[in-house]
């Protein structure tokens, strides 16, 4: 396998990660083939001694998504975490999978009643404005309170929400670097 | 551990300190970007560029506290566990 081969599978394996990721990951490999180049070796003997790039990619991919949720905690990259573990493939993470698939849909389903709560106190409270709609529930005082109780209880909730969602993720990362370490034989504890 | 000792004698960049270990302990000299790269989220070490003689600069890797901490820790446990297991092979020899 000649240079150009190894980056191509190499950013073959990255695709989907952002951009500016994987030029950084790709000058890392450039770099180390110019080098390789340039203390004798030949295209083929750099590649043969980095190891397989779909492997390879696989791990960056892993920091990559871990490190990405560290930074900024999107649903998004929430999804990018989810992928890279099934990206490492070890039987664990398979194992994990339906416990996974189920939590997100209590998550999801947590979060729609969340918005729901805040969206009907809004409208409850929206209701108290004079010269609108008539009062939905009769009384002034219940409703301006059941309102803000929506609307708060909505965002607390929320806000919990993602404070799980959080500690469940580095709970995984942990969890797959653990065993990950495991799977790729002596070399972490180099 | 072994990449903070090399790195604990002065920065380096990545293929000197993969082929060092490749040619110390046979590791995959490619399995050190995603390793660095891990010690880098966990802040043991830190990056920057400098410029080379030749071509594009070079992206330097270095200890940083923690990562001297991490690794003095783990020089630590690995003596001990070195001990350890030769007490058991002085058992069996």
């Amino acid at each position: 396998m000649n240079r150009a081969n190894f980056i191509a599978q190499l950013r073959a394996g990255l695709s989907g990660l952002h951009q500016s990721d994987v030029n950084d990951i790709i000058a890392d490999y450039e770099s180390h083939f110019a080098d390789g180049v340039a203390a004798g070796r030949s295209e083929d003997e750099v590649a043969e001694a980095l190891g397989d790039p779909s492997r390879l990619a696989r791990e960056l991919r892993a920091e990559v998504g871990f490190k990405r949720w560290e930074q900024d905690r999107s649903a998004g990259n929430f999804v990018g975490v989810v992928l890279a573990l099934i990206g490492l493939a070890t039987i664990d993470v398979m194992f994990l999978l339906p416990v996974l698939g189920v939590m997100l849909a209590v998550f999801f389903v947590i979060a729609l009643a969340c918005v729901g709560c805040v969206v009907g106190g809004a409208i409850l409270l929206g209701n108290l404005i004079p010269g609108g709609w008539t009062l939905m529930m009769g009384n002034t005082a219940l409703q301006t309170l059941t309102g803000i109780g929506l609307v708060s209880g909505g965002i607390g909730a929320g806000a919990l929400l993602l404070l799980i969602l959080d500690w469940v993720a580095r709970g995984l990362i942990q969890y797959a670097r653990l065993h990950f370490r495991l799977f790729k034989s002596a070399n972490d504890s180099i | 551990m072994c990449v903070l000792a090399l790195l604990s004698k002065g920065d380096n960049y990545a293929y000197d300190i993969a082929s060092r270990m490749a040619e110390a302990v046979g590791m995959g000299e490619g399995t050190i970007y995603p390793l660095m790269r891990r010690m880098q989220n966990d802040g043991l070490v830190s990056t920057y560029l400098q410029e080379s003689g030749s071509g594009p600069p070079r992206k330097y890797y270095k200890l940083t506290k923690a990562g001297a901490g991490a690794l003095k820790s783990q020089i630590t446990d690995w003596l001990a566990f070195e001990v350890a297991v030769r007490k058991i092979l002085g058992d069996v020899t």
